[in-house]
């Protein structure tokens, strides 16, 4: 698929440079370039939502490639910044969960024959080279407030101060993490970080990141009252890549522990507006299982189920049961 | 002066008004900390007519309702009246809010306050207020097309389980928070007793009603209101809490402005300041004629510069009772733009009313024969076991 079909895919892009700014942001680089996704996790298992992102980070860089382009598509699983999320006594368990995490994506890999590569934050966060690296980042957004707000802004604001007192080590590990990287995939609340790394980069002069927002994920088997009660979830939905994103892990597909039954009943239960405006996390559900058929089949065009959908051509009813369908076979049949 | 100064005069205090108006809804959101209600337009499948055209415009923990809506749980409205008089179109827009609300599920509660409306002197006699109350207030509801298995209509003065209701409910609340809440000056020193008890005690049983025992405990309530009667939920609020019921839901209405133009009700007292439901098709033209309007004294001027129908009663009667938001819009257009003058807007709303007016009076008249299937008759029992 060439790179503009690929940016062009409604449903899954949440918001992208054009084109020709992303060939311009990563003409001049000899090596190759470096297409980033990173990700925690939690305790809950992983997550069908992460998959669009090891997905695309494939497609993107298969675009680049017939574009000419030398491309190194990086999966991380920031197992250090779980850590940090979580009290010392669980630091072995969220570890160990990490190289499970690690062992998931190698699975994916390989059923759908994707080209990654798969870090982790704990294989560089400990090396000097890194380590010297935070402390220029961190000196640079200490020496101006203006990045020290932004910074700030990376945490919410009840946790601001329990942040505080630990440095904002976790903002400043993600930012480093990015810093010299090329393409980075996330979805839209990562602006936070990548904002930061790229006013950095403006004031090293180096070139500045480029960053591909995918659509949010939203819980499954939740009707309009949920919307209704959770102001501002549109904008960045819940954390793709934690199942347990506010306490929310009973309404998600974890691969390998949500059942065919219990799916089938998620998506049943779903909101479903034909408004595009609105979330639609059955439709997601369908993209992320149409994104793993086309890797199954080798097909390698854009997803229509968007347009499909809100263009009337596919009833709601049909949607529900022919997503279901396309996720039993194409996930559920494969992974389980 | 001539009158085109006179008419760009009138024209400029009519915007200034409108400008007052809009003001006074945003300043009292912000003061009671009332939300709009965008969120509902956006997600609920099915809309009220009302929301839609922003006359139902903010809320209070309406929340709860579209989530007992979206799991089909129960959950009640309630809204009570004042039978000083017959009912007028500034009741009917709560009751299709409340026609709505009953086919989204919702049971309805309708106390009829007649014993409000004789303590606070609106009418002569207990006896009078229960008249009207039979004879016209609730055919007339009953005429809007409500499902009796799922309405409850009482009169205070006959439902006396109300009062011991209301005693349960006054002691989980003090006079001093109900002088707070309500004001307690010169003007209400003056008043008598039950007034104060009316207020502080039966209007909340009125509102807490539905979350007894009897009718199956706690549930989502909301009690669709004007702004300034936020006081009352703020107490039924408080005392859900301590009763360890839900506090009721608030939707806020704006409410019809009187024929005599802003800042009048559509009241019993104003001769001429309300279309009754019950109205002869010629008094409703006569009414409509003699009506306030956004417009101007020159057709000249208004043509070129104008209406203001943000004030008008007539272009609102159109709007909140027979125009759909598209419809609405357009003649909101029209008007504000001189395409339409006042003549054409009175003829609009005439012949819209004088159609209205002739089947709501044919159906009340069947109505009639159905007053008892509405009346509810459920002792309240449980507060007066040991």
């Amino acid at each position: 698929m060439i790179l503009k079909e690929l940016l062009s895919q409604k449903g899954l892009i949440m918001q992208s440079p054009k084109t020709e700014e992303i060939k311009k942001g990563v003409e001049f680089i000899k090596e190759p370039i470096k297409i980033f996704y990173g990700e925690t996790y939690d305790e809950y298992g992983n997550t069908l939502d992460s998959m669009k992102y090891y997905f695309f980070v494939d497609n993107i860089a298969q675009s680049l490639k017939q574009e000419g382009y030398e491309t190194d598509p990086i999966i991380m699983v920031a197992d250090i910044a779980a850590c940090r999320n979580v009290s010392p006594h669980l630091h072995k368990k969220y570890m160990d969960l990490g190289q499970e995490r690690v062992k998931f994506i190698e699975k994916i890999k390989k059923i759908y024959n994707l080209n990654l590569r798969i870090i982790k934050m704990s294989d560089y966060i400990e090396k000097k080279e890194f380590q010297e690296k935070i402390k220029k980042v961190e000196d640079i957004c200490k020496k101006d407030p203006s990045l020290m707000k932004m910074v700030e802004k990376t945490v919410p604001e009840s946790k601001i101060e329990l942040e505080r007192k630990k440095g904002f080590a976790y903002s400043f590990d993600e930012i480093t993490t990015i810093l010299n990287l090329n393409i980075k995939i996330g979805p839209p609340r990562e602006n936070l970080y990548d904002n930061i790394a790229r006013e950095i980069a403006k004031r090293e002069k180096s070139k500045p990141l480029i960053s591909i927002y995918l659509t949010p994920a939203f819980p499954l088997g939740v009707d309009y009252d949920f919307f209704i009660a959770h102001e501002g979830i549109e904008e960045h939905g819940i954390t793709a890549y934690k199942a347990g994103s506010k306490r929310l892990q009973s309404f998600r597909i974890i691969i390998g522990k949500t059942t065919k039954v219990e799916a089938k009943k998620l998506i049943e239960k779903s909101f479903l507006s034909a408004n595009p405006k609105l979330p639609n996390p059955v439709l997601d559900v369908g993209i992320i299982s149409e994104m793993a058929r086309k890797r199954l089949e080798g097909e390698d065009t854009p997803i229509t189920l968007y347009d499909n959908f809100y263009n009337g051509r596919i009833s709601p009813k049909k949607l529900k049961e022919s997503i279901y369908n396309s996720l039993c076979t194409n996930i559920l049949n494969k992974l389980q | 002066m001539n009158i085109q100064e006179i008419a760009k005069k009138e024209h400029e205090e009519k915007l200034k008004l409108a400008s007052e108006d809009r003001q006074y809804y945003a300043d009292k959101m912000k003061e009671f900390g009332l939300k709009p209600m965008d969120r509902f337009l956006k997600y609920l499948p099915n809309p009220s007519t009302n929301m839609k055209k922003g006359i139902t415009f903010a809320h209070k923990d309406f929340e709860i309702i579209t989530k007992a809506m979206a799991n089909k749980e129960p959950w009640a409205v309630v809204s009570g009246l004042n039978p000083s008089g017959p009912l007028h179109f500034g009741h009917k827009q709560v009751f299709d809010e409340l026609l709505w609300m009953q086919q989204q599920g919702a049971d309805v509660y309708i106390p009829i306050t007649n014993d409000e409306s004789y303590v606070v002197d609106k009418a002569k006699s207990l006896a009078e207020s229960r008249r009207i109350a039979y004879e016209q207030v609730i055919p007339s509801i009953i005429a809007m097309g409500f499902n009796p298995k799922k309405t409850h209509i009482f009169v205070d003065s006959d439902y006396l389980d109300i009062y011991n209701v209301a005693m349960d409910v006054s002691k989980k609340t003090t006079l001093n928070k109900a002088f707070k809440i309500f004001g307690f000056n010169q003007t209400e020193k003056e008043e008598n007793p039950g007034t104060m008890f009316y207020r502080s005690a039966v209007q909340i049983a009125q509102i807490l009603l539905p979350q007894y025992p009897e009718f199956g405990g706690p549930k989502p309530v909301v009690v669709p209101v004007g702004i300034d009667q936020h006081p009352y939920i703020v107490l039924s609020r408080d005392v859900a809490l301590k009763k360890s019921f839900i506090p009721p839901a608030e939707l806020v209405m704006r409410f019809l402005p009187g024929l005599k133009g802003p800042g009048t009700k559509m009241s019993a007292s104003v001769v001429g300041s309300s279309i009754y439901l019950t109205d002869s098709i010629e008094v409703a033209k006569q009414k409509i004629e003699k009506a306030y309007t956004g417009g101007s004294v020159s057709a000249e001027f208004q043509r070129k510069h104008g209406g203001v129908p943000e004030i008008c009663p007539i272009f609102l009667l159109l709007k909140y009772h027979f125009l759909n938001k598209e419809q609405s819009d357009k003649l909101y257009l029209e008007y504000k733009g001189g395409k339409i003058l006042n003549r054409e807007l009175k003829e609009r709303a005439f012949e819209y009313v004088s159609k209205y007016l002739k089947k709501h009076q044919t159906e009340m008249k069947k109505a009639k024969r159905k007053i008892d299937k509405f009346i509810l008759k459920k002792e309240i029992k449980s507060i007066l076991r040991e």
